[in-house]
This record gives C-alpha cells, sequence and structure tokens, in this order.
C-alpha cells in the first residue's frame, strides 16, 4: 500500500463517518460543522483520485463553493432567527 | 516507498498545531466575524460547550481559514511542489475575499504549511499524509464533539489572551 | 477509483438524497443537498472532467443561494 492509498482510504473513512454524522445531528446549525469535516475529507479525496495540476483548482473551488454555500446558510438562519 | 501509519500520525500532529496555532494568533475566537459564525458559536454555547471555543468553530465553517490553508497548502505541494503551494495561497486569499473575511489568517497558514510540507517531504513523509492528517486534524476539532472540542479551544485561548 | 471510495462516495449520494426527502426543516433540507454534490464531485473527477468538476463546484452554491431566498421569504 503506498502512502498516496493509505491516505485515500483515511480520508475516504472520515467522509463517510462524517456524512452520517450529519443526517443523526438533530440541531441544524450543529449540523454545519460536519458537513465542513466531510467537505475536507471529499477536496483532500479529489486531490488523491487524479494527481494533475488542474485538481489543485478544483479542489480549492469545491472548497470555497462549500464554504460559502454554509456561510449563507448559517447567516441566513441567524437573520430568520432573529426576525421572528 | 511503503506506508506508514506513524508518517500519518506525525502530520496530523503537525498539522493540528499548525492551523491551531496561527488561528489563535489572528484572535478567530475573540468574536464571530459574520453573522453565521456568531449564531453557530451561540448554539454550542447552549449546548453546553465554551463560547470562544464557538466562535472560532464558526469561523473555521464560515470562511476558509488557516485549517483550509494547511489542507489545501498539503495538496499544492503534493500535485506542484512549492509553486503549487504558492498558488494555492492566492485560491485562499481569493476565497476569503468572496466570504468577507480580510483573509490574514487563511494566507498565512496557507504560506507556512507550504514550506513545512515541503521540509517534511524532504525527510521523507510524504505530503500525501499530510492531506491524510490534515483530514484527522480537522475531524478532532470539528467532528467528534463539539462540546469538548469548543472547550478545549477556550482552556488555549485564555492560555493566548494571558 | 478502487471499491472502497466508489461504495462511500455512493454512500453519501444516498444520504444526501435520503436527508433530503426526509428533513422538516429546510434549512436543514439545503444541508442535506450539498451532501449530494460532496458525493457527486469525486466521480466526475475520477472520469477526468476537471472543467466539469469546477464548474459543478462552483454552480451548486450559487444555486443554494437562490434556494436561500426562497426560504428567507418563506420564514418572514
Amino acid at each position: 500500500m503506498t502512502p498516496e492509498e493509505a491516505a485515500l482510504t483515511v480520508c475516504v473513512v472520515v467522509a463517510a463517518y462524517a456524512g452520517i454524522r450529519v443526517l443523526l445531528e438533530r440541531n441544524t446549525v450543529k449540523k454545519l460543522p460536519f458537513l465542513n469535516v466531510c467537505s475536507f475529507a471529499v477536496a483532500g479525496s479529489i486531490v488523491l483520485i487524479l494527481p494533475h495540476p488542474l485538481t489543485i483548482i478544483a479542489a480549492a473551488a469545491y472548497f470555497i463553493g462549500t464554504t460559502l454555500e454554509s456561510n449563507a446558510i448559517a447567516s441566513t438562519y441567524a437573520g430568520g432567527i432573529r426576525e421572528e | 516507498m511503503p506506508a506508514d501509519p506513524l508518517h500519518i500520525l506525525i502530520a496530523a500532529a503537525v498539522s493540528w498545531v499548525n492551523f491551531i496555532a496561527i488561528d489563535l494568533f489572528f484572535r478567530l475566537p475573540e468574536r464571530g466575524g459574520v453573522s453565521g459564525a456568531s449564531e453557530i458559536g451561540r448554539q454550542i454555547e447552549a449546548g453546553g460547550g465554551a463560547l470562544p471555543g464557538g466562535y472560532m468553530m464558526g469561523n473555521i465553517v464560515s470562511s476558509p481559514d488557516a485549517s483550509a490553508g494547511t489542507l489545501l497548502a498539503a495538496c499544492g505541494v503534493f500535485i506542484a511542489g512549492v509553486p503549487g503551494g504558492l498558488l494555492t495561497a492566492l485560491l485562499v486569499y481569493l476565497g476569503n475575499r468572496v466570504c468577507h473575511d480580510p483573509g490574514y489568517a487563511g494566507t498565512t497558514g496557507c504560506i507556512t504549511a507550504t514550506f513545512i510540507v515541503y521540509g517534511f517531504s524532504l525527510i521523507g513523509i510524504s505530503p500525501a499524509s499530510f492531506i491524510a492528517g490534515m483530514v484527522i486534524a480537522i475531524l478532532t476539532i470539528q467532528g467528534i464533539s463539539s462540546v469538548h472540542a469548543s472547550r478545549l479551544l477556550a482552556t488555549l485561548w485564555g492560555w493566548r489572551r494571558a | 477509483m478502487n471499491l472502497l471510495p466508489m461504495l462511500v462516495f455512493g454512500l453519501l449520494v444516498v444520504l444526501g438524497t435520503g436527508g433530503t426527502i426526509l428533513e422538516r426543516d429546510p434549512f436543514a433540507k439545503l444541508i442535506s443537498l450539498s451532501l449530494i454534490a460532496a458525493g457527486v464531485i469525486p466521480f466526475v473527477v475520477d472520469r477526468g472532467y476537471l472543467d466539469v468538476a469546477i464548474a459543478l463546484a462552483l454552480i451548486v452554491p450559487l444555486s443554494t443561494f437562490f434556494l436561500l431566498m426562497a426560504c428567507r421569504r418563506d420564514r418572514t
């Protein structure tokens, strides 16, 4: 087993764990840290699956995209709570 | 070269120290940067955690900070060496600007992590181990227990402020 | 791709779909939707379509923004 395969196995196991924790958590806002772990693991795995220079941009775009999405969901949730 | 579990554990410890130190240095636990981060901090406090640790976890979720910088720098060094790491520093800075964040923590973490990962690759620890190590490091902060992680971060923040 | 990564990313898609259907809160539904994207993008990258993966990674958050506008109007 090369270091790349070992690292891919670790990333994939963490992604599965985080995905299951996202569904099991009942509080909506507390789901977001688990979603963040999941996107870390997926961004690491796509780099390990296909090492190519464009993959750096793909991983960064994916990671920044999910971060922006979490930011927007949490901000809208906070605004909605305040207005009620 | 065969894989060594010890390498992944060393990489996880180094990445953990790198991103926690830089996040504490740039005062992420002081307040929630955006309203979403403050909301996450308040919900974690309502669930039994500590407020500064909750703010820091909220900031990690809602903007690419030093943890994202460390992961993407390891990815960049894995593919293209030091220039790849510096390219990811530029991308993390752009992402920070999009998220209404000054971007000092993410960019600094990315640049330091680039040279740390490159240095460890010279002594035989592959950058791939650092990708897995950073995933394990973020798992220990965000993924196990928000209550205990926020209390640990609040303790570290108390040392930083003292 | 090996068998284990394929199974796990398929599991993420299935979990995201189930969560989107079963959750009550609209924000929890949106979080489950982004779990589907997390499962799909590695399959696109595995075939080598990196440009499609970059476009997908940018389109999914933007579509979430528009869905969030609908959620916010619904709540107020």
